[in-house]
């Protein structure tokens, strides 16, 4: 009964912005933005910000003084539409509570603002740019948003699960923590299941010279292992030279791109295309 | 090349086996692998429901499994493969099977005369590394990638130190990932590590390092270089010396450095450094703008640049020349290139000193210099068929299946592996007949 009356008013409680009165918001506890910022001392937000805005302060400058608050932008956002159109929730006002911010206040902000920013980033908002496309100034809004969350990148600032999955592109280049030896079991595995329906049925692991090279997402291999058979059957089906790569990098998604963590992006990239060169496919087809 | 030496290089033509035939005979017949001297050719073929074995030149072993991959020649000709019964790896060479057996086997990998053999294993529910049957005994909670010392003598693998909570994102950035080498590992542990290497002296290894969700720097034997970067790639030893060169991100740019002192002009990019073979020269692919790629030698670019790829660069045999494969798009951003091939565009080529050869081709493989240095070659696609192509010409027979010619050590003639009318040959060809 404790832990239920406990639960009920922590869901109950709410957070009320010392910077943005009108920014309230049920509390929602997690360690990836609670724990993180009691890592955080001014000096090391000051220089993040700094190194992340670095020479684009006039390209942000320009947003904030070309902006007329119009709120054209809200229209275009699940956000804003969602939650009974709170101007909170407007991308114009992401930007507002976000960067313009820190650059009003020169790289001179708090961790709880740093918490308060990177719960904006993201958890209200999924980087989709359709705010871009319907601001008549064509201000690049979702780019702003993203160099807000590579400054909380960089100070460690993301709420666990995303940063989790970050993680794990970092070491296995794959979202899902998958390693070397289960991903290479799995296709076999599946090859065997084809294999008893269909006479020469493949699940082809490293074929050189195929058409095309199939890059799953990492989910596919730990949770959805049917998608692989269901994908060979179709590449028979269709007649397709195809084939996967027995390295890394395999799993087309990026949860990096997410977090902004732009040196793993690179790494993931490059796997992809080192594969597609070393096994000399000529497309790739990526699963989405 | 000593081994080269000892090839046929007199018989002009041995047909070795009419896979038709194999076809024909056994329900399954997958993909084909040859012999570096052409003399032998191996499959995988299923004998009954999920039941497969190997069939090298038609000899077919009498053992079956229920998996079988990573069939490999060593340079001696040796045939390895990896074989699963049971719920069990095993490595075979020549039929006779290591005595250890394994819950998984993988990264098979040799050493350069082929005489050792090294694979990452799982036994136990523990990771490691396995060089010619003898297994660490020290295993670990993963371990990822593999690298073979040059004498072949020594292992070393990325492992995994401490077993992780899910979602522990804060024990993961204590860093809980270093290098072990022939088991034993590195004090230091790190966020990250990758792109492990040996010493042409097969004493150190490197690897590049990642301290935390933002510094990057290389480390060797554990001992990390003082400068830290905004990103490093694969680092490389310099033939004959303990000198190491790695591709390193500055605030300017991409750039070389030596033993962590940059020395390189920068660029947009720049990876896959290589030494020429008597170590005097480096190559790398650069881009020198956004969207462009080519080849600096010795930090000068070539003058050509080409839209979708240039893949790494290859010495000759004298180091004074060097060619690598380029590919080129009119329009790279086409949005039918997706789905069709759009005129112009998806062009591959091998480009010599920085001059491309004037034909292009579906795929190129990569080049292969002639024993004098003095002729390019390389395995092309063109209308679906394989054909070789000498110094931009593409040569007179299309193949259904090739693998990459070999030069007999006086550079007159050629070793031709191919798949002709359903049947594997190995042919010897005077140069001028290709
Ligand atoms: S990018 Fe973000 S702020 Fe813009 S519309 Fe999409 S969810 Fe909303
Ligand atoms: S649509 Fe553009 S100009 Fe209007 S409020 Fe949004 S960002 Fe500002």
């Amino acid at each position: 009964m404790a832990v239920k009356n406990a639960v009920k008013s922590a869901v109950k409680e709410k957070v009320i912005s010392k910077d943005f009165k009108e920014y309230i918001r049920d509390v929602n506890p997690d360690v990836g933005l609670d724990e993180t910022i009691k890592r955080l001392t001014p000096e090391k937000i000051e220089k993040t910000i700094k190194a992340v805005i670095g020479g684009r302060s006039s390209r942000i400058k320009a947003v904030m003084n070309t902006c007329i608050h119009c709120g054209l932008c809200a229209e275009a956002c699940q956000w804003y539409l969602s939650n009974d159109k709170d101007p909170t929730y407007a991308p114009v006002a992401k930007m507002r509570m976000t960067i313009w911010e820190m650059i009003k206040r020169n790289g001179k902000v708090d961790a709880e603002f740093i918490k308060q920013c990177a719960r904006i980033v993201f958890t209200e908002c999924n980087i989709c740019h359709r705010c871009s496309m319907y601001c008549p100034y064509g201000l690049d809004i979702t780019f702003i948003i993203g160099m807000v969350r590579r400054i909380c990148f960089l100070l460690g600032v993301i709420p666990q699960r995303q940063l989790d999955q970050a993680q794990a592109h970092i070491v296995t280049l794959n979202q899902v923590w998958l390693s070397q030896n289960d991903w290479l079991d799995v296709l076999q595995w599946q090859e065997e299941e084809v294999g008893a329906d269909f006479k020469d049925l493949r699940v082809p692991i490293d074929r050189d010279g195929a058409e095309v090279m199939w890059l799953p997402l990492g989910a596919e291999p730990k949770t959805g292992t049917y998608h692989i058979e269901r994908t060979a059957k179709i590449m028979y089906a269709a007649g397709v030279n195809w084939t996967l790569p027995s390295k890394d990098v395999w799993d087309s998604s990026s949860m990096s791109m997410f977090v902004r963590d732009f040196v793993t992006m690179q790494r993931i990239v490059r796997g992809l295309y080192d594969n597609a060169a070393r096994l000399r496919i000529k497309k790739m087809v990526l699963t989405e | 090349m000593n081994q080269i030496a000892e090839w046929d290089w007199d018989t002009k033509e041995k047909y070795i086996a009419d896979i038709n035939e194999w076809r024909k005979k056994f329900p399954v017949v997958r993909g084909l692998v040859a012999s570096d001297d052409g003399e032998k050719i191996a499959t995988v073929i299923q004998t009954e429901d999920n039941r497969f074995t190997t069939c090298v030149n038609g000899d077919v072993w009498e053992e079956t499994f229920e998996r079988l991959w990573s069939l490999k020649f060593t340079p001696d000709n040796k045939f390895i493969c990896l074989t699963y019964k049971d719920y069990e790896w095993a490595l075979a060479v020549d039929k006779e099977f290591w005595e250890d057996r394994f819950d998984s086997a993988w990264n098979l990998t040799l050493s350069p005369d082929g005489k050792n053999i090294a694979i990452n294993v799982k036994k136990e529910e523990s990771y490691g590394v396995s060089l010619n049957g003898n297994t660490w005994e020290n295993r670990f909670v993963d371990a990822r990638d593999i690298a073979l010392s040059p004498d072949g003598t020594r292992t070393a693998t990325l492992i995994q130190t401490k077993r992780l909570k899910e979602g522990d994102i804060f024990g993961f950035q204590e860093g809980i990932w270093t290098v072990a080498v022939d088991g034993t590992p590195w004090d230091k542990t790190f966020v990250n590590v990758w792109g492990v290497t040996f010493s042409p002296d097969s004493k150190h290894v490197a690897v590049e390092v990642r301290f935390n969700l933002y510094d990057y720097t290389i480390a060797i034997d554990g001992k990390t270089w003082e400068k830290v970067y905004n990103c490093v790639w694969e680092p490389l030893f310099k033939p004959d010396s303990n000198d190491i060169i790695a591709p390193v991100k500055t605030s300017d740019g991409w750039t070389l450095a030596i033993n962590g002192q940059p020395v390189w002009d920068t660029y947009v990019q720049l990876w896959n450094q290589r030494f020429s073979p008597d170590g005097r020269r480096i190559a790398a692919i650069v881009a020198p703008e956004y969207g462009r790629w080519t080849i600096a030698v010795d930090n000068i670019p070539w003058n050509n640049s080409w839209s979708d790829a240039v893949l790494p660069p290859i010495f000759s045999p004298d180091s004074k020349r060097v060619a690598a494969v380029v590919k080129e798009s009119r329009n790279p951003f086409h949005m039918e290139s997706a789905l069709h091939n759009v005129e112009g565009n998806n062009r591959y080529s091998i480009a010599v000193d920085g001059t491309p050869w004037p034909g292009d081709f579906e795929m190129v493989w990569d080049p292969i210099f002639s024993p004098g240095s003095d002729k390019v070659l390389a395995k092309v696609e063109k209308n679906g068929k394989y054909f070789i192509a000498i110094d931009g010409r593409i040569g007179k027979h299309g193949y259904e299946a090739l693998w990459n010619p070999v030069f007999s050590p006086d550079g007159e003639k050629l070793l031709i592996r191919c798949v002709e009318g359903g049947r594997y040959y190995r042919r010897v060809v005077p140069i001028h007949e290709i």
